[in-house]
């Protein structure tokens, strides 16, 4: 345990000191501030941050492998995981060490973006509640897209097929599933739907907290941990 | 102590190592020597636990490098060649991150740090981004981050590669520092294809060729195993009864062959190639220049180097194969 928390306040503090850390934060709250102003702060509208949020759950489909491209495919091209794999630390601490990483690098993104909430409070009297769910879909949904990237990651020692990979993934993760929800016959469209992160992101823009979502998004999010853990323990098979 | 046993590992149809065994022995400093191909870089990785060998087994002090193998890599240090690190980091950073990744040492963290930056000569740059640092003190880095933990197998992989000669030298004296351990022995395994920093820094050189090892000893041992065939250097002075003098050295029992090294008006020098091991041909032709009345200037046998052992293990270990194949 004590390994994985090294590996990931390393990983994290790096995010701070490499361009692209920088670059994803500046973009992080650049478009935030637009979302804001464009669809929660115009006069007239309702006192919500659905739309902002909506906005968030396609962007971090960038965003997300973005942030989890580098985490082991810079590792394996910079030579570093050999000394990382050579020390006690596990497959599973290397990989949940740099997925705590990214995980934290995103809630530090998307603490300055508190200020919007704090903001319509100051204006008017939004419902707090599709506020905090809104947050926690975001949070989770993150998790989820940063699980896959890390997966993704560890398959190769490019940062761009990595990046491309876990785009191409999500993409079909999401619309497949969605779309096959449409036209799947009974009992498979249940099946699809359930698989579904979309569908389980309206009941988070609805303000409504489901422990039966959040753990979906944990446990994908810890499937694909594992999942890279074990693609590292393959590599000494080979 | 650690212990290879009969292992093998293939890449498809190449053997890369072919059964081998070795023990390494805590206190000594082992070179393992090898052509490009060799299998060297793939039996440290199986030792370091980063591949697993298709039949075999490694162990470090007792504890499998395969199966459970935390406890043989928490007395594991590692520095892979080129040194990998993180260059946004500091050294002092990266070394405290390295020793985090490892049980605390008994006199703490911080202590383990301080003492890597002494011993590997790093205090002067502790606060510099290791991106910034030269090849050199990267390297140092790298052998610091292997021992921040007080290793008791420390696997070093070319590590006097891009460094100056000034830098080649320290680093074998540290190196050499290295198998006496603070608490206790260390085993020092040392990959290089520098062979004079093999000869210098090793007690011990395995030398590897097609996927086994084909030499494996001191290096006195293996000098003198090689030396059977060195040539005997007699260089006399210039006069009538040299040219019957050259004829009757082939003539002494145990010669091979003689062959002019050098000439001019004033002295002659020949190597005279021994049949075999056991021929010491020193006094023979010391009795033929009495004999002859010519005037000896030298009479020694060439020493035989690392280079030549390792050309001649290379080159036998090639013949051997190609017959093989054949």
């Amino acid at each position: 345990m004590s390994a994985a928390l090294a590996i990931a306040r390393r990983e994290l503090a790096s995010f701070f000191r490499i361009p692209l850390g920088w670059i994803v934060t500046a973009l992080f709250l650049f478009l935030s501030a637009i979302a804001f102003f464009q669809h929660s702060l115009e006069p007239g509208r309702a006192a919500t941050l659905q739309e902002f949020f909506t906005m968030w759950w396609s962007l971090l489909s960038v965003i997300a492998p973005a942030i989890s491209m580098r985490l082991l495919a810079e590792e394996t091209r910079a030579g570093t995981i050999e000394p990382l794999m050579s020390s006690p630390a596990s497959e599973v601490a290397i990989a949940a060490g740099k997925y705590l990483g990214a995980v934290a690098f995103l809630v530090l993104c998307l603490a300055p973006t508190l200020v919007f909430p704090g903001v319509l409070l100051s204006l008017s009297r939004p419902d707090v509640g599709p506020i905090i769910a809104g947050y926690l879909g975001m949070i989770l949904l993150g998790m989820a897209y940063l699980a896959v990237g890390l997966l993704f990651s560890a398959l190769t020692s490019s940062q761009t097929l990595a990046f491309l990979g876990t785009i191409l993934t999500l993409i079909l993760l999401e619309r497949g599933a969605t779309e096959a929800a449409a036209y799947l016959p009974e009992p498979w469209d249940s099946v699809a739907s359930a698989l579904s992160m979309g569908v389980r992101l309206a009941d988070f823009a609805k303000g409504l907290i489901d422990t039966r979502h959040i753990v979906f998004f944990l446990g994908v999010s810890a499937w694909f941990v594992l999942m890279a853990a074990l693609v590292l323990r393959i590599r000494r098979w080979r | 102590m650690v212990e290879v046993r009969s292992v093998s590992k293939s890449f498809g149809p190449v053997h890369a190592v072919a059964d081998v065994s070795l023990t390494l022995r805590p206190g000594e400093v082992t070179g393992l020597l090898g052509p490009n191909g060799a299998g060297k870089t793939t039996l440290i990785r199986m030792i370091t636990g980063l591949m697993t060998p298709d039949r075999g087994a490694v162990s470090l002090f007792g504890h499998d490098s395969l199966i459970n193998s935390g406890p043989a890599r928490r007395i594991l240090g590692f520095l892979p060649e080129s040194a990998p690190s993180y260059p946004e980091m500091t050294v002092t950073e990266y070394l405290t991150y390295r020793s985090r990744l490892f049980p605390a040492p008994a006199g703490g963290r911080a202590a383990a740090v301080e003492h890597a930056i002494k011993a590997c000569w790093l205090t002067e740059m502790r606060r510099r981004a290791i991106g910034k640092l030269s090849k050199g003190y990267r390297q140092r880095v790298g052998l610091a981050a292997a021992l921040v933990h007080d290793p008791r197998v420390l696997v070093l992989d070319e590590p006097t590669t891009g460094l100056d000669p000034s830098q080649i030298r320290a680093m074998r004296d540290l190196i050499r520092s290295l198998a006496k351990g603070t608490t206790a022995d260390r085993v020092v395994l040392l990959s290089s294809h520098i062979l004079p920093e093999v000869e210098q820094t090793c007690d011990r050189v395995v030398i590897m060729a097609g996927g086994r090892i084909r030499a494996d000893g001191t290096l006195a041992g293996l000098v003198a195993a090689h030396a059977a065939g060195a040539p005997f250097v007699v260089s006399v002075r210039e006069a009538a009864g040299v040219g019957a003098f050259a004829r009757d050295l082939a003539a002494i029992p145990g010669v091979l062959r003689v062959q002019p090294a050098a000439h001019d008006e004033r002295q002659a020098t020949f190597e005279v190639i021994p049949a075999g091991a056991a021929h010491d041909l020193r006094e023979p032709i010391f009795a033929l220049a009495v004999r002859h009345g010519v005037t000896l200037r030298e009479l020694s046998r060439r020493s035989a180097t690392l280079e030549q052992v390792f050309v001649s293990v290379v080159e036998s270990a090639a013949a051997r194969t190609e017959r093989e194949a054949a």
